[in-house]
């Protein structure tokens, strides 16, 4: 029995759209269904080479929160965090949000004194915030070592009860679902190969099943924007670095918030499954292979263990990786492309997750009026070139 | 681990002894312009397949090496020296 198919129908791509979006996970989804939904493109397909979710948009660790640095990018992230509250109702889905809480530890004064600075920047852009001392960490985390003991203490947190987890794939399914019913094609298995160029502008896209024209082509393919580039002849600002996770076997719920050392790179938490995803560092070289280290694993588990000593008896079941397109300054490229009719929402290896429902909006409204959105300029690729690059240090 | 570097001096090492020194590039000449600089460094071939890159041992010979690496396969090509 063919269960995908009652919720959703893969297509064969027809041969003309007014927008192709290429990459068909949550970025290139949430694009398609806002210009369904709200721009009233009729004619929109999603082409992706493997099956829908099968790059980041499934490997990320479902961490969703608004606690940067960089001031001008602020409220675009704090407008994504609350589309989330809305959008289980919105796609008709159960996206599992759950808004538990994110607490960054603080091992040094240094820290302290930079994570205060963040907070007030913050908490002016409205988002909620707050610095904790290690008594209230314990209450909200009472399986956290406050003690002495580690060779880097527990000296303090930034504390951001809005931050959380949201279901990946069910916010995947949601967006598209919701995008299968306003008549968007999601088309699987068909692999953009190049570009039809005409002067300096994109006319459609080459695919293993055959040309097809487009008066738009939205390019959201995750970690490979690179490849993309070279079948335009250009270079884009990113680095593809791969990022290890594991997770453990269930155990009874002990650990509520999301919990991370930005210091010593690890975050952890406890997924309503009850297994533990453990992560946080990306790897030390580029590279595009989807392969896991024991180096990784172990270090990742060592540091972790310092602070949940509880978990000694845990075993770690799977692991896996996803390519983070990493730009210098750790925000994304969104916007014009410099070819015409060709927009781009790439290089989100740091925060792309988290951002989809406001990068779905707004790539949607600059592919569907050509005006750049005053909440995605920071993005812009030129900024490279006209020293505007953003002020951001967290990842 | 991933994969091993064939380090000249010391033999096939596992790459965590290495820092990783990204793509080898042409810098440009230093009266060019301000956007030749910025594509220099800001801007990357990122390739998916063979690259020449730069690899430092520190915790071996502690040499610069220029090493050709698939970056999908993880290959070493044969015969890099540095």
């Amino acid at each position: 029995m063919d269960t995908t198919g009652q919720i959703l129908r893969y297509k064969q791509p027809e041969k003309s759209y007014d927008v192709i979006v290429v990459g068909g996970g949550l970025h290139g989804l949430a694009a398609a269904y806002n210009l369904a939904r709200y721009h009233g493109v009729k004619r929109i397909a999603v082409l992706e080479r493997r099956y829908i979710g099968s790059g980041g948009s499934g490997r990320n660790t479902e961490m969703v929160r608004s606690n940067k640095r960089a001031h001008e990018t602020l409220p675009f992230y704090k407008e994504s965090l609350q589309m989330w509250d809305g959008l289980s109702a919105e796609l008709e889905w159960n996206l599992m949000v759950q808004k538990k809480g994110l607490i960054a530890l603080a091992h040094s004064d240094g820290e302290l004194v930079s994570m205060r600075m963040q907070s007030d920047l913050q908490r002016r852009a409205g988002i909620r915030i707050e610095m904790i001392t290690p008594q209230e960490i314990k209450k909200l985390v009472p399986a956290l070592d406050i003690s002495e003991r580690p060779a880097l203490p527990v000296i303090g947190a930034q504390y951001h009860p809005e931050g959380g987890t949201v279901h990946h794939d069910a916010a995947l399914w949601g967006y598209a679902k919701a995008a299968g019913r306003l008549g968007v094609d999601i088309c699987n298995g068909v692999e953009v190969t190049g570009f039809q160029i005409a002067g300096e502008r994109v006319t459609g896209v080459k695919t293993n099943v055959g040309e097809i024209t487009a008066a738009k082509v939205h390019v959201a393919v995750g970690g490979y924007s690179s490849q993309i580039a070279r079948m335009l002849g250009v270079k884009f600002p990113v680095v593809t670095i791969p990022m290890q996770v594991m997770t453990t076997d269930i155990m009874a719920p002990f650990l509520d918030p999301y919990v991370a050392s930005p210091r010593l790179h690890w975050y952890t938490q406890q997924t309503l499954k009850g297994d533990m995803i453990l992560g946080g560092q990306l790897d030390p070289w580029q590279s595009w292979n989807s392969y896991t280290t024991w180096q990784e694993c172990s270090e990742r588990v060592a540091t972790i263990l310092e602070y949940f000593p509880d978990l000694a008896h845990a075993r770690v079941v799977r692991s896996w990786n996803g390519l983070c397109d990493c730009t210098g300054d750790s925000a994304p490229v969104m916007g014009a492309s410099g070819i015409e009719n060709l927009s781009l929402d790439i290089a989100w290896g740091y925060y792309g997750f988290k951002a989809t429902p406001a990068c779905g909006k707004y790539a949607a409204e600059y592919v569907a009026t050509g005006r750049m959105p005053e909440k995605i300029k920071p993005f812009a690729l030129e900024r490279f070139y006209n020293r505007q690059r953003v002020r951001e240090i967290i990842i | 681990m991933a994969f091993l570097i064939h380090c000249p001096n010391c033999g096939a090492r596992n790459p965590y002894e290495f820092k990783f020194g990204g793509e080898c590039k042409q810098a440009p000449a230093p009266q060019a312009d301000a956007k030749a600089w910025c594509d220099y460094l800001y801007f990357h071939e990122n390739m998916s397949g063979f690259q020449d890159e730069w690899w430092y041992h520190t915790m071996g010979c502690g040499v610069w090496l220029k090493i050709r690496r698939n970056t999908v396969t993880h290959e070493i090509a044969e015969g890099t020296a540095p």
